[in-house]
């Protein structure tokens, strides 16, 4: 069973660049979003099992996203891609409950080693 | 040719690069100032190589710039403006904390400028498998026309300005300053052959 997967990131490229790092064999049972209001409400209604999710966006941003899941009590394995490489945000990310922070631009074999970690491949 | 006339798919695909570098500038920038810095997505806007003097100019009364030249592969260079307001780069001293001494104020101006610079322009130029190296940074002087005689004496014709908003917030105090970055038709060409490029491996 492929898990549902949602990217969050206001840049097509971006998305892209995720969803071209992912298993083929998941494409079809992936979803997008452009800002993190719409992510909000993609996670209130379906049952996402992982969600990529960029920081700096226009409106709610990741970590908005990221409070928004735990407030819902929303449960999905949280990965997020981002330009804002700061240890601070890295540790305020990972301490809103998300599994890792990877460094945009994403690569296929970090995904994939990150995706393994948490026995999600 | 004065514009970048970029389709919505290249100007999507440099947003990206940009804010990618611009992350990247920004937690150099913390280092330095050992604080953390909001970042917010920064705004790009080319402008017209002519009405680029004629607008700043008039503002140069009351704005502090920081020069310095890059140099890259394949007709990739340019000269990078960093254009503080007055009142931006009196918030980066208080934020520094030093005394009013004017001579290490501009030092700091011009450290400052050079890390968001090279860094950014590093980073910048990796995505597009290109390396950069740079002239010394220098601030300008303050007072009329010396944007434009310093333009004058550039030792290459640039075509368009990549004009960068940049906003930093760092804790309690917040700066705004522009990037601008000078680049001639050779470079703004190779740029678009990249652009598509990435674009194409997606």
């Amino acid at each position: 069973m492929n898990p549902a997967v949602l990217i969050c990131d206001d840049s097509n490229m971006a998305r892209k660049q995720v969803l071209r790092s992912l298993p083929e064999q998941w494409h079809n049972n992936v979803q997008t979003a452009q800002h993190g209001a719409e992510a909000l409400t993609i996670l209130r209604s379906g049952n996402i099992d992982i969600l990529f999710l960029d920081l700096t966006m226009p409106g709610i941003d990741g970590v908005g996203v990221l409070q928004g899941i735990q407030k819902l009590n929303i449960d999905c394995h949280v990965f997020v891609i981002s330009a804002d490489i700061q240890p601070e945000m890295q540790s305020k990310v990972l301490g809103l409950g998300a599994k890792e922070f990877l460094r945009k631009p994403i690569k296929p074999d970090v995904l994939h080693a990150n995706l393994e970690k948490h026995g999600l491949l | 040719m004065n514009q970048l006339r970029l389709t919505e798919d290249e100007q999507d695909c440099l947003q990206e690069l940009i804010n990618v570098a611009m992350g990247q500038a920004s937690d150099q920038l913390a280092r330095y100032l050992d604080s953390f810095v909001y970042l917010k997505v920064p705004s790009i806007e080319s402008v017209d190589a002519d009405s680029l003097a004629t607008t700043l100019d008039q503002q140069q009364s009351a704005m502090a710039v920081v020069s310095q030249g890059f140099f890259g592969y394949e007709g990739i260079r340019g000269e990078a403006l960093l254009v503080y307001q007055d009142e931006d780069s009196e918030r980066l001293a208080d934020l520094l904390g030093y005394e009013p001494d004017e001579l290490s104020k501009d030092e700091q101006l011009i450290d400052i400028s050079s890390i968001l610079t090279t860094t950014f322009l590093n980073v910048f130029a990796s995505q597009i498998e290109n390396q950069i190296s740079y002239s010394a940074p220098k601030l300008l002087p303050s007072r009329a026309n010396s944007l434009s005689e310093h333009l004058d004496q550039l030792t290459f014709n640039w075509d368009l300005a990549l004009k960068v908003n940049i906003n930093y917030q760092v804790t309690d105090y917040s700066f705004n300053c522009n990037m601008v970055l000078l680049i001639p038709e050779t470079a703004i060409n190779n740029i678009k052959v990249v652009l598509n490029r990435i674009l194409e491996e997606l």
